[in-house]
């Protein structure tokens, strides 16, 4: 095994909300890319550029998109300079924040949903 | 139904100047609807209130201009401000950039619905989490 593969696997990194300290690579082997305890992510990726981003604040978790193939999103916007990302969740992602995002646009609807009943 | 906005909020900017778009309305790209530029509720209609289909016409503040794709750009998740407020999360089709635009008065209350359930729908949603409560 190369020194390279060792340091993907045992390489860790500390949460900048919770400060958990969560090991890099996800369930499936992939890295992560947000915190498995409280969702939020770092913002360390230029997505317009595609090299590494100079804004490297927090990033909070603000919504949940399912894409066709059914795979959720978690929808990430950095807390300092607004851009909006999308990240697919892991397998140990807390499910309870998960479902709470999910369900928090039908907690406040803008709209009376009373009248969907009758559809 | 009460309002649920009891702090007044930074007012929108307004368009102080209009690009290239004499006419009062705008044909949407997803469903070729005619749609009017007032929107209720909102200083900037920019999605569709039928099919909630926008245009990736702006780079960062409303009505710039200043990005080049004019890419489709479809609605893929709500999120809501701790005001209550509902976010549209519009997505690029051609250049994949995200967006939040806030909905107006006028959009399509089932279309928004059906975007907000779509999680919920899902089969694999993970009941457990809730079973545990």
């Amino acid at each position: 095994m190369s020194t390279n593969k060792i340091r993907t696997v045992t390489d860790t990194f500390a949460c900048v909300r919770c400060g958990l300290t969560v090991a890099a690579a996800g369930p499936d082997g992939t890295r992560r890319n947000h915190c498995p305890s409280c969702l939020h992510s770092l913002h360390v990726l230029d997505r317009a550029e595609g090299g590494p981003s100079e804004c490297r604040s927090r990033m909070t978790p603000i919504s949940i998109a399912v894409l066709r193939s059914g795979d959720w999103m978690i929808i990430h916007r950095c807390t300092r300079c607004g851009e909006l990302t999308s990240n697919p969740i892991s397998g140990d992602d807390n499910q309870l924040i998960l479902m709470r995002m999910a369900v928090r646009p039908l907690a406040q609807p803008p709209f009376p949903l009373e009248t969907f009943g009758d559809l | 139904m009460p309002r649920r906005k009891p702090d007044p909020r930074r007012p929108q900017r307004r368009k102080d100047v209009r690009h290239g778009e004499p006419g009062d309305a705008f044909r949407c790209v997803g469903c070729r609807l005619d749609v009017p530029v007032l929107a209720p509720g909102t200083a900037h209609r920019n999605h569709c209130p039928h099919c909630l289909t926008s245009l990736h016409v702006d780079h960062r503040v409303p009505g710039d201009r200043r990005a080049g794709c004019r890419g489709r750009m479809a609605a893929l998740s709500v999120s809501v401000r701790h005001d209550g407020e509902w976010l549209i999360i519009h997505h690029c089709q051609s250049c994949g950039g995200l967006s939040a635009n806030r909905i107006a008065g006028d959009d399509n209350a089932l279309a928004l619905l059906r975007i907000a359930m779509r999680p919920l729908s899902d089969r694999r949603l993970p009941v457990n989490a809730l079973l545990t409560l």
